[in-house]
């Protein structure tokens, strides 16, 4: 074998001295990111994410857009998929309401209740929002949908992270 | 609503609303079956996710009941129905079994809740957003099975 022989003990020393290397550098790193993280934080929180829908195909009538993007949980990435109820409202601002009812999370659609088919209607127990987003007294949801902030760029609809409005129903 | 810690503290202060669970039923095996096996696997838990979401406030999602392809059917079948007798029924008064082994409809009868098959579609090969399509076109007709499941017992 090698003549270059290795003791036990020096051996176990080596290892030791690279493991508590490695130790030390995970600690290390953590605390370089807590101390240059803010920054990094707020421009992620600032993302807004491109949707296929075009500007100018935004209509009065709500319609539903998906877009994705990619989700760090824990160590796992994902891609995740979010849908939006985008339209014009009379003052000819664009609209995207988050579909996420605001009672128990279920997926509201729009006009999705023959019985009320200028509403968002959720199926399972029977939530109802106006069009602008607000929860219909009666119905179970107490909170109007979230809103998305918009952008656009390119031509194309851009969407931040939905945001509760503030409470008016 | 999901199996995981956050959706159930919802889940025990609003008990009323969710009076579904769904429970997706998958086999495993290993050999020449492995790719088969995943792909029916892959298939029925992005289904069941998506459903989730559509009816996040109504339905639990349970983790799936997995069996080894080679058991024989009486242990499966029992295995199930132990299940089950654990589900509360006063609290879920509808069970959903979702599979895409055809083997179940012989089986249906002696199950309490409804079993739903559907043919496992290959999604391996698609991009994100075909996926998406493909797993809601077969959602939306789920949808229309659970509420009509719904309606039929209020
Ligand atoms: S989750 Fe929408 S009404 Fe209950």
């Amino acid at each position: 074998m090698s003549k270059h022989r290795v003791s036990r003990r020096q051996f176990l020393s080596y290892t030791l001295t690279g493991v508590g290397g490695f130790m030390a550098a995970g600690m290390l790193m953590p605390m370089v990111r807590f101390a240059i993280d803010p920054v990094l934080k707020a421009e992620a929180g600032g993302d807004f994410i491109a949707t296929p829908l075009k500007i100018k195909d935004i209509t009065t009538e709500p319609q539903r857009v998906d877009f994705t993007f990619e989700q760090k949980d824990a160590w796992y990435t994902s891609d995740v998929t979010n849908t939006a109820w985008v339209y014009k409202d009379e003052q000819d601002n664009i609209v995207a309401l988050s579909p996420v009812c605001k009672h128990l999370g279920c997926t509201v659609g729009w006009a999705s209740s023959e019985d009320h088919p200028d509403q968002f209607f959720c199926p399972c127990h029977f939530g109802r929002y106006t069009k602008d987003g607000t929860n219909v007294k009666g119905t179970p949801p107490l909170a109007p949908l979230d809103v998305y902030p918009i952008q656009e760029k390119d031509g194309l609809l851009y969407l931040g992270k939905a945001e509760p409005r503030t409470k008016e129903a | 609503m999901k199996w995981v810690s956050k959706d159930i503290e919802i889940y025990l202060t609003a008990k009323e609303y969710v009076d579904t669970a769904v429970i997706p039923l998958y086999s495993v095996s290993f050999g020449n079956e492995m790719k088969q096996s995943a792909s029916n696997a892959e298939f029925i838990t992005l289904l069941t996710n998506y459903l989730e979401r559509q009816f996040t406030g109504r339905l639990m999602l349970v983790p799936p009941y997995t069996y080894l392809k080679s058991d024989q059917y009486e242990d499966i079948i029992n295995g199930l129905k132990k299940w089950e007798e654990n589900i509360d029924k006063e609290q879920f008064k509808h069970i959903f079994y979702i599979t895409s082994e055809i083997d179940w409809k012989n089986f249906e009868d002696e199950l309490k809740g409804s079993l739903i098959w559907l043919p496992s579609l290959p999604l391996e090969h698609l991009n994100e957003s075909q996926r998406i399509s493909m797993v809601e076109s077969q959602v939306k007709q789920l949808q229309s099975l659970f509420t009509q499941k719904w309606h039929e017992n209020l």
